[in-house]
């Protein structure tokens, strides 16, 4: 997006249809980006198998790692590009792009040629089995050779949007899960290529975007464009770009090594279809979770408007109502989770066993996501009221500080249970930990 | 209103470029903009002043880079910049000003009737200026001035695509001791007569 002034409407019109107008974009937007990991993983858990969810499962983490990286140049150019359009600075703009481009290959690479190269000791570490590890490594072996191209896909979807169209690029994130939607199933029940036709649906849909892509930032009407002059790396773009994505970067690193100890634990107390259960769940509660952040997104402007123009009541209404809607968001989710278990998990896997590990784990995983939606929400609004540390706090609060300790110790007692239990124990303490934040800065004006 | 033009000027901490500006947006006759502009831009917009300070020639990393391209933070550094800059550029189209420091160089890049000054001095000039100006040592002078000075570089480098304090990134260049603030402030009012064809 172009940056330009703040409307002062954030400070006069009606807070729910500010709520609305702002909140209603990036919730499609985010629902969309995390439709292509749940497909997937219902072509692959009906197509493949049970144990095939498993390994996808085990390979979670490893291409969380690999979007990390890809956040490391994606996230910051994406910033700086839309600084510099909106002082019309067409020519350093320009300059990113390219730089995007470049840095993007090289980086791309390099983590291809690293990854493959110990692949299989890699899937082990995180929690392969003997049984899983050949899914997880037919999967991942087409994803890391394709990781160029997701990345730089990734990446320069990110500068559509900001440099100014972000409707063209929730198109294209569209655009890839119908792709993947058609292709999967033909790849794995046509063609009989099992999960590795996920694999290679998802590069192939990527690598279509991407034409699109080059074609977009090639047309000569475009103000933006790659040139060849462009490409060459530029120490300065480098260096601010880098700058900036280092904090994203190191937020999804750290969910990402969550994830393997989650899974070695699962691994250790219930066996691999534990791990396949775990992606089921993980997917379902993305979707919810997903659209809380939609719901958060289009919360900080109004809130940081508001509280920068000293109008806190209305500060303190926007704040309840995305509160509001963000628990009716997640008690859905629980609802689902409590009333639905088997038929949200059937969608993924009609395997009897798995079911009988999912169903229950669904249960106690989903119970607290009622009182959660509150601390998602306060987390991004101290963010958008400027206090990013007590943000940041509180979002590493639920995943480090309560769910690690709880993780290593809970399933020591009650088992697979143990880890099951973890989520809402941590999830009720964060909840508490946030409502307490949240009262003391309330308390002090 | 053809004939308007603007003079923008950066400097280091310490070596008068502040002083030197008022004197030649005196002499010109032209309107002076510093720290004034944070007044506007926060009466413009809405935003209380202190959010305006904060922010003031600070590089502030955003956090969340991804929430942040999504969505936008008003209270983020780049909106703040945004909001500063949009106040430049009116104020430039209604009259003829200086303005010092906020990336006004590169914010009204687009001006072509706009000259670009950047103001140095000697170190024991600057650390004397700082101390004598807050009333302190002038080992805590100079560890201000460092500090100062690391974060107006961070700030435009990150805000504008040019490097602070390069030749480059100016139309001229100038140290302060050479021959004091008063020539100095007069050799820019002659470039600028010159440069714009002023009587």
């Amino acid at each position: 997006m172009e940056r330009k002034g703040m409307p002062t409407s954030l400070g006069t019109e009606r807070v729910w249809k500010l709520l609305m107008q702002y909140a209603v974009p990036s919730v499609i937007a985010m629902t969309a980006s995390s439709l292509y990991n749940i497909t997937d993983s219902i072509f692959i858990g009906q197509g493949v198998g049970a144990l095939a969810i498993s390994g996808l499962a085990i390979s979670f983490p490893l291409m969380n790692l690999s979007a990390a990286i890809g956040t490391l140049v994606g996230a910051g150019a994406a910033n700086l590009i839309s600084l510099r359009l909106g002082q019309k600075d067409y020519n350093s703009a320009n300059k990113i792009l390219g730089n995007v481009v470049t840095l993007t290959t090289i980086l791309g690479l390099a983590y291809t040629v690293v990854v493959l190269s110990f692949l299989k000791p890699i899937l082990s570490f995180f929690g392969a089995s003997n049984e899983t590890l050949p899914y997880a490594l037919e999967y991942m072996t087409i994803i890391t050779i394709g990781n160029v191209v997701t990345h730089m896909y990734f990446g320069l979807n990110a500068l559509v949007r900001s440099s100014g169209h972000p409707a063209k690029s929730m198109y294209a994130t569209i655009f890839t899960v119908i792709i993947n939607v058609i292709l999967t199933p033909f790849f794995i029940y046509v063609l009989g290529m099992g999960i590795r036709g996920a694999a290679i649906a998802t590069v192939l849909s990527q690598i279509i975007l991407l034409v699109w892509q080059f074609r977009f930032f090639t047309d000569k009407n475009n103000f933006i464009r790659i040139t060849k002059e462009n490409l060459r790396v530029d120490k300065k773009i480098v260096k601010d770009t880098m700058a900036i994505g280092l904090a994203p970067f190191l937020m999804n690193a750290v969910s990402s090594v969550i994830v393997i100890l989650i899974n070695h634990t699962l691994v250790r107390y219930g066996g691999d279809l534990a791990v396949g259960a775990y992606g089921i769940m993980n997917r379902v509660a993305m979707l919810f979770g997903m659209v809380v952040m939609g719901l958060t997104m289009g919360m900080q402007p109004i809130a940081g408007y508001n509280y920068g123009a000293g109008l806190y009541k209305r500060v303190n209404i926007v704040l309840k109502q995305t509160i509001l809607l963000g628990t009716a968001v997640m008690t859905a989710g629980f609802l689902l989770g409590e009333f639905f278990p088997a038929t949200a998990s059937s969608l993924f896997s009609n395997d009897k066993e798995l079911l009988d590990i999912t169903v229950p784990g669904m249960r106690i995983g989903f119970a607290a996501f009622p009182i959660i939606g509150m601390q998602m929400v306060s987390s991004n609004f101290f963010q958008s009221i400027g206090k990013p540390g007590k943000a940041i706090y509180m979002s590493l609060s639920r995943q480090v500080i309560f769910l690690i300790p709880a993780i290593l110790i809970l399933p020591q007692y009650f088992g697979i249970y143990g880890v099951w239990i973890s989520f809402p124990v941590a999830d009720t303490l964060a909840a508490v930990n946030s409502a307490i934040l949240l009262t003391l800065h309330f308390k002090k004006g | 209103m053809k004939d308007l033009f603007c003079i923008t000027i950066g400097r280091q901490l310490g070596s008068g470029g502040r002083k030197i500006g008022e004197m030649v947006a005196q002499k010109l006759g032209i309107s002076f903009y510093d720290k004034e502009l944070l007044s506007i831009a926060s009466k413009e917009s809405g935003l209380e002043k202190d959010f305006f300070e904060r922010a003031d020639e600070k590089q502030a990393w955003s956090l969340f880079g991804i929430t942040e391209y999504y969505s936008m933070n008003p209270l983020s550094g780049e909106s703040l910049f945004v909001i500063q800059s949009d106040v430049i550029k009116r104020l430039a189209e209604e009259k003829s000003c200086l303005f010092v420091g906020r990336c006004a160089d590169y914010v009204l890049k687009d001006k072509t009737r706009r000259l670009d000054v950047f103001i140095t001095a000697d170190e024991v000039d600057r650390i004397s200026r700082v101390s004598e100006k807050m009333d302190i040592s002038r080992e805590k002078a100079k560890s201000v001035i460092e500090k100062t000075d690391r974060q107006r570089k961070s700030y435009y480098n990150y805000f504008t695509n040019k490097h602070w304090g390069r030749s480059d990134s100016y139309h001229i260049c100038v140290n302060s001791s050479l021959m004091g603030a008063e020539a100095t402030a007069n050799l820019i009012c002659d470039i600028a007569r010159m440069r714009f064809g002023l009587d």
